[in-house]
């Protein structure tokens, strides 16, 4: 099978097409006598394209949104179309496709298998996608080349540092060129340098790549450098606000307002960085 | 593990042995007992001074065979050839079954015995002797080999008496079924009877002459042995065989006839009472000798059969055991995986593995992990099976088979208490066979549990 044969097998929506629609999402839990609301007519649309940030106290209900949208948690009520497929109505024996096929999970702790080199980490998804093995070798190399570890594909994770590993497993979640990628507090192991340069590449790929990336975290300045920010409580989206992500894809710097170009770090107007990561991370 | 089972077929191949010996030997005796009720057997006692042929002066060189039941003490008092240690020790010999070497006794000593006791018929003296050549050999049995030095008798002489009494005691004295020629007459002298054996070992046929000790016989007949204890039996005048054995005046044993059956008992006890060193036997101490015999040796086939299927229960109910304790171990060690492993199964899952993958990775897994014990187990077995199955099952022993004619002169042919466990390809086949068994069996629930592992818990995991 060729690249391009696969691409078309797998093919991303276009820019501003939503790929993510909750409609009505309700998630019930029963403890005992009592049902405890996690998530209650939640409606969301993301569009192919966006950088999410999904923010809120504990028990506000991200853990259980990125759950169901990941299809790994079923809602008591409510829609969810992934790329235009209703994953809700899916039994369990093929939702392992829609997560191999059109999600790329991102973990806090890594998640990598320590007994694998990077290489075949990042060649895990693909297994049963009918690749080649050397089809599976190539584009690994080709995305940890990308992520920027160029030179490290055969190094195990234990040889690499935190930031490494999760520069791995991002490889990893891009692997099946999905239509989603679901990032769990991707920052929350890492020290404040790693997390700005995985903010960093997760903002790159997304503006170079334009791959769709919804983020939950608690990391208040994570969640700034992405394009939209949700704030969950008791269920529901309590607040949406504009991060500095939108702005550098608007070309416009957030410090003075004037125009910037795609691949300006710093604004050449007011000469402050464009991410304003100093005063953010 | 794998020891067991070949333990098992080593007791068995034991057992098997020990059986197939003894049923041969069962049969033997049975056929010997067919004698006349009037005939007595005397003998002196035989002594153990050594074996061979080389007569002493005035002595012979004869043997005669030890009874059954481990005493050596030769004082079965068959006549010679019938029950000789010779075929018995050969089959079932050891230092238990030694032969002992019958003493001469001068024929004149025992003249009284025709003359002065009342009611007997006739008095039949006897000498045997044998020639052979003692062989050191290598005895193997199921696997245990050790050296022993028998005396391998090429051919027995037996002088009987070809007097005018033949006619009526020609079927006690010579071998019935002549097959070729014909056989010895009143007063033959010079000539032979050679049993088959005897003429394949001359290569010698009727009217050739065969040189034996260093005189030329001529071949009347052949004879085939009516038990395998004759086979090696050659017949001659009594005078040719102490002349040509150089025991001129001596015999090995008398063969008295009682006028009347209702006799033998008095007859035998004045005998008894004449020569006090006389070893006298009745047709009815040979029976009961020989049911004696028999019966011992029904007992020692018993006994085989009986520690043979102790060996399997016990072997059923340890194979139980180790494959019970097998299939929990394998189960346990990969329920303990699937537990430390809970993130990445969760990881798996969450990037696109399928249950099914994941039960099948697991599966494998376990597999795996038996066939490698399976490796090592054998490898173990390969070299520790015999003593293993030594410490883990019951021992089967026997003697070993010799050749017909040979008797063992030192060292034992009985080896007790073995079972020589070799792993055969078959087994090799059956222990991976039953490794992957018990991998596939043990790591059903554990990859089954693997299966349900929610992904949610890959991202919850710290």
């Amino acid at each position: 099978m060729s690249k391009t044969a696969l691409q078309s097998a797998n093919p991303v929506p276009p820019p501003g097409k939503p790929v993510l629609q909750l409609e009505n999402l309700t998630k019930t839990y029963t403890l005992g006598k009592h049902d405890v609301p996690a998530l209650s007519n939640l409606n969301l649309t993301v569009n192919a394209g966006e950088f999410v940030a999904i923010m809120g106290p504990s028990g506000s209900g991200k853990t259980t949104l990125l759950n169901v949208i990941g299809c790994i948690d079923k809602p008591t009520k409510g829609k969810v179309l992934l790329d235009g497929i209703d994953a809700t109505a899916l039994p369990e024996n093929q939702l392992y496709k829609i997560r191999r096929d059109k999600m790329g999970f991102i973990f806090q702790t890594f998640n990598l298998l320590p007994y694998l080199n990077a290489r075949e980490n990042v060649e895990l998804p693909m297994e049963g996608q009918g690749k080649s093995k050397s089809e599976q070798k190539q584009r690994a190399s080709e995305l940890l080349a990308m992520v920027g570890l160029s030179g490290r594909e055969e190094h195990r994770p234990q040889r690499l540092s935190a930031g490494e590993q999760q520069r791995v497993a991002i490889a990893r979640a891009l692997a099946n060129n999905p239509a989603i990628i679901l990032a769990d507090e991707p920052t929350g192991n890492l020290d404040s340098q790693n997390k700005q340069g995985i903010i960093k590449l997760l903002a790159n790929l997304n503006l170079t790549q334009g791959t769709t990336i919804i983020m939950v975290t608690h990391d208040s300045q994570a969640a700034r450098n992405t394009e939209r920010m949700l704030l969950l409580k008791d269920g529901k989206i309590a607040k949406e606000m504009q991060g500095l992500h939108a702005n550098k894809k608007n070309q416009i710097c957030p410090h003075c307002g004037s125009r910037i170009q795609i691949k300006d770090e710093i604004c050449p107007a007011c000469k402050k960085p464009v991410y304003a990561s100093d005063d953010l991370f | 593990m794998i020891s067991i089972p070949a333990g098992v077929l080593a007791n068995e191949k034991t057992a098997n042995a020990v059986a197939s010996n003894l049923s041969s030997i069962i049969n033997q005796t049975g056929a010997t007992i067919n004698q006349t009720l009037t005939q007595i057997d005397c003998s002196l006692a035989p002594s153990f001074s050594g074996f061979g042929f080389t007569p002493p002066s005035g002595g012979t060189g004869t043997y005669r065979s030890g009874g059954y039941g481990g005493s050596g003490s030769g004082s079965s008092g068959f006549t010679p050839g019938q029950f000789g240690g010779g075929t018995v020790g050969g089959y079932f010999g050891g230092g238990a079954f030694n032969g002992g070497q019958a003493n001469p006794m001068n024929e004149t000593l025992y003249s009284d015995i025709n003359n002065t006791l009342s009611g007997v018929a006739a008095v039949e003296p006897v000498l045997q002797a044998s020639e052979g050549n003692n062989v050191t050999r290598n005895l193997d049995f199921n696997g245990y080999s050790r050296t022993i030095t028998t005396l391998d008798v090429t051919y027995t002489i037996e002088g009987v008496p070809l007097t005018s009494d033949l006619a009526n005691y020609m079927n006690e004295i010579l071998p019935t079924n002549v097959t070729a020629g014909s056989n010895l007459q009143v007063g033959n002298s010079g000539d032979v009877l050679l049993s088959e054996n005897n003429s394949a070992y001359f290569g010698a046929g009727v009217g050739d002459s065969v040189n034996i000790l260093g005189q030329s016989f001529t071949v009347v007949g052949i004879y085939s042995p009516s038990s395998v204890s004759d086979t090696q039996m050659l017949y001659m005048n009594l005078s040719d065989a102490q002349a040509v054995t150089n025991n001129t005046g001596y015999i090995t044993s008398l063969t008295v006839f009682a006028q009347n059956s209702g006799d033998v008992s008095t007859i035998a006890s004045e005998i008894s009472a004449l020569h006090p060193e006389l070893t006298v036997t009745t047709a009815q101490d040979r029976e009961t000798a020989l049911s004696n015999e028999e019966s011992g040796y029904t007992t020692e086939l018993a006994n085989a059969k009986a520690s043979d299927n102790q060996t399997n229960s016990t072997a059923i109910e340890e194979i139980v055991v180790v494959v019970l304790a097998t299939s929990l171990i394998v189960l346990f060690v990969m329920l303990y995986t699937v537990k430390e492993r809970t993130k990445e199964i969760g990881t798996l899952k969450a990037i696109g593995f399928s249950n099914s993958t994941v039960m099948g990775q697991f599966m494998l897994e376990g597999i795996l992990l038996s066939v490698i014990a399976g490796v090592v187990g054998i490898a173990i077995g390969m070299v520790a099976a015999p003593t293993i199955a030594q410490y883990l099952l019951p021992p089967v022993g026997g003697g070993a088979r010799l050749p017909t004619g040979a008797v063992v002169i030192s060292g034992t042919a009985r080896f007790g208490g073995l079972a020589v466990a070799t792993l055969t390809p078959e087994l090799v086949l059956l222990g991976f066979g039953v490794a992957i068994l018990l991998g596939t069996i043990g790591s059903l629930y554990p990859a089954w549990r693997a299966a349900k592992i929610r992904p949610a818990e890959a991202m919850r995991y710290e």
